[in-house]
């Protein structure tokens, strides 16, 4: 994270979202919005007293709603940058009339500034690299046996990794978030959402048989004398050094149960997890402290906006689809767009970085050269007989087809017309335009009518 | 035009029991295409009547080629992408 | 004038154990706008191309219609070898005879053989009506934008910045790091993931 910051050659946009693309390979138009921090990160410090003083607490989204957060925050205390910024909907200055300015009172620095605006800046890029990450299924909405989220000692994973993490909300300790006792008996359930057709997705979320193992060992380490449970459907360990970690978790003591759990019932401050296991054929009943939920990998919010924003597809999971699934995992049909990490499907950590560097070689290879030859196959548009109806332009899938006015000269009089036209640079060549005109004006080079028609007469011989 | 000429005269039907249809096959590049290939890399037998056609994608297969086919005696055809 | 050359490749003997390619020759050379036919043990080697080369300069050929593997494969190939003969790239076609006909053909050689001359018949049909296409080129800024700075933008963002290109890094958080910065000790060596 430091070295991403710190590296000269990187500017780093932070609270900042990508409103509008146009362009093509080698020159896309980008329009960047930075929202309105609050606070002028060139005169803070960072020295954290208008956190301290701010009277407004919210709950903590990035710990995942375990502690409270004030209305001007830092994430954690090692983000980057490590300055504030002020959450306008939740701030009393700006939900109550300017009736609080602690912070700017307090600010040794004077870098509070509740006048900023939003800033939209507008810049031109040759390459596109799209790593938007995945956020969690919500399960809450989905599993009603497991409490539909109202017992607050059934947590996902992700609210157990803020626990263990020592600058989370409680500083490394695994904690009830009922009652803040440790938990002696702890229960994961595995695939939820994943691999679960009535309730979740259909595929394997991959990386939750690994973080299971993870946090069983996290237990057994952390809490002396403690008991893990994990329900599972498969146990899958596809990779370096993964299957041995898993089974040091099942030596240290974790004790895998086989089998979906049907129910969580809570009783008095414990839990009581109703399920089967499939390899005995009889019912099991544990009584657990603490019950995790292993929550699939979902594509994170608002990346279809962006899908749409750039023109990439998106699987029936709302994961970015890649050019091929083999050969060029990382690019996009959109030539100049490629793809990193899990927006393009379900990854560890390992993958996603492969990925990302990967990504990073294809920018770089269209970098090393000053201008790039284009796929010739594009659609091109028989100007006398287009009719201007623009069928064409809507079903492009890549936004290459445009409207434009062409003056022509017709019995001595100069007549305005409206056509069709292609930024060769954004066709990709798919002609579905050519299937969709019905003046038959478009034409797509090297898979012309005449020619598909010349091979569809010789098949028929 | 010439391509028919050369065309030599039709088979008379074969017996019920040996007769094959012709199907034409427009397959997009990047995945129907692509799926015929992995079939013969997966040596993944099928008739030999099935014509495949390259197009760069199934929204390519314009209804004149399909009508054009059947004109031509085509008994199938098949868009996949 | 069409003059459309075509050149059977064995593939060693992954088309030829199958297709008979000597009466695929004498067949293909019926074919209108036919005016060249060879067979070549394996067409994409130096010896191959250079038999394409060669043919097309001796004999005036103007179209090429290559009867190998898939065009998947080696139309890059062979799209250079026809620039090397002096003929535009996209004059070429391929019939594709491996994978979608000796490979899944094999038990029945006949058959396999027929529809062999079938797809050069098409093929040489298509190619008769190609025509030179001009690659267009732009202008390329050499400069990156990443959407997202978890563990994948930041990575890709210094893999570029480190090959000496400015790179925007664009983020709707306010801090880097993503969800892995959220995580505490990661599998399976268990280093921390800040």
């Amino acid at each position: 994270m430091v070295a991403a910051s710190q590296h000269p050659n990187i500017t780093l946009m932070t609270y900042s979202e990508v409103e509008e693309v146009g362009g093509y390979v080698g020159n896309f138009r980008v329009k960047i919005r930075q929202k309105a921090k609050s606070v002028n990160h060139d005169l803070c410090t960072g020295c954290g007293i208008c956190w301290e003083k701010c009277p407004n607490t919210i709950l903590n989204e990035y710990n995942q709603g375990l502690n409270l957060r004030k209305a001007i925050y830092i994430r954690f205390p090692q983000a980057v940058p490590n300055k504030p910024v002020i959450d306008r909907e939740n701030c009393r200055q700006f939900q109550m009339d300017g009736k609080c300015g602690v912070c700017k009172e307090v600010c040794q620095a004077g870098a509070i500034d509740y006048e900023q605006q939003d800033l939209i800046l507008e810049e031109e890029f040759g390459s596109i690299v799209v790593a938007t990450g995945f956020d969690l299924f919500a399960w809450e909405k989905a599993y009603g046996e497991y409490g539909y989220g109202k017992y607050p000692d059934v947590i996902s994973g992700l609210q157990f990794e803020r626990m263990s993490n020592s600058s989370g909300p409680t500083e490394g300790k695994i904690l009830r978030p009922s009652d803040g006792k440790e938990p002696q008996r702890v229960v994961f359930i595995k695939c939820v959402g994943s691999r679960d057709d009535a309730k979740g997705k259909s595929y394997c979320s991959k990386v939750c048989c690994m973080y299971t193992a993870k946090h069983a060992h996290q237990v057994l380490e952390k809490i002396e004398g403690s008991e893990v449970y994990v329900f599972y459907i498969d146990v899958r360990t596809p990779g370096k050094g993964y299957e041995e970690f898993y089974r040091h978790s099942l030596e240290e003591g974790a004790l895998y149960i086989r089998g979906r759990v049907s129910n969580i019932i809570p009783k008095n401050s414990s839990l009581i997890v109703r399920g089967e296991d499939t390899l005995l054929g009889r019912q099991v009943e544990v009584e657990a402290d603490l019950v995790v939920l292993a929550t699939a990998m979902t594509p994170s919010y608002g990346s279809d906006a962006v899908a749409r924003m750039i023109g990439i597809g998106t699987d029936k999971d709302g994961f970015f689809e890649e050019a091929h699934p083999k050969l060029r995992p990382v690019e996009c049909h959109t030539a100049g767009v490629y793809l990193a990490g899990t927006c393009q499907g379900v990854k560890d950590i390992p993958d996603t970085v492969s990925q990302a560097s990967g990504s990073a070689v294809k920018v770089c290879a269209l970098f090393s050269v000053d201008e790039r030859e284009l796929d010739p196959l594009t659609s091109s548009v028989n100007e006398s007989i287009c009719s201007g109806c623009s069928t064409c332009v809507l079903v492009c899938p890549f936004k290459a087809i445009e409207i434009k006015t062409v003056t022509e000269r017709f019995y001595g009089q100069t007549l305005q017309r409206q056509v069709a036209a292609v930024n060769e640079a954004l066709c990709q060549g798919c002609g579905t335009c050519t299937a969709a005109c019905r003046s038959g004006a478009i034409n797509l080079k090297g898979f012309t009518n005449e020619q598909i028609l010349a091979e569809v007469k010789a098949a028929c011989l | 035009m010439s391509l028919e000429k050369t065309t030599a005269p039709k088979p008379a039907p074969a017996q019920p029991g040996n007769w094959e249809p012709k199907i034409i096959a427009f397959c997009c590049h990047w995945c129907a295409y692509t799926a015929a290939d992995l079939a013969g890399l997966s040596r993944i037998q099928y008739p030999a009547a099935v014509r495949i056609i390259r197009v760069p994608c199934s929204g390519r297969a314009n209804p004149q080629f399909i009508l054009k086919a059947f004109q031509k005696g085509a008994d199938g055809i098949l868009v996949a992408g | 004038m069409k003059r459309v050359g075509v050149f059977i490749c064995h593939c060693g003997s992954n088309i030829s154990a199958v297709v008979d390619v000597n009466s695929v020759a004498e067949a293909a050379k019926k074919i209108p706008n036919v005016a060249y036919v060879t067979h070549y043990k394996y067409m994409c080697s130096d010896p191959g191309q250079e038999e394409i080369v060669k043919a097309v300069n001796e004999h005036n050929l103007n179209r090429v219609v290559v009867a190998s593997c898939s065009p998947r494969l080696h139309e890059p190939t062979f799209q250079k070898t026809l620039q090397r003969a002096g003929l535009n790239p996209y004059l070429l076609e391929i019939a594709n005879i491996r994978e979608q006909c000796s490979w899944v053909h094999s038990k029945f050689k006949d058959l396999a053989t027929a529809k062999a001359i079938a797809l050069i018949r098409m093929m040489v049909a298509k190619a008769a009506e190609n025509v030179p296409l001009l690659r267009p080129s732009v202008y390329i800024r050499k400069k990156a934008l990443v959407i997202g700075g978890g563990i994948a933008g930041m990575q890709a963002a210094l893999d570029i910045a480190d090959a000496g290109y400015p790179v925007v890094l664009v983020e709707r958080d306010n801090t880097i790091g993503g969800k892995m910065a959220m995580l505490d000790k990661t599998f399976p060596t268990l280093d921390c993931s800040a």
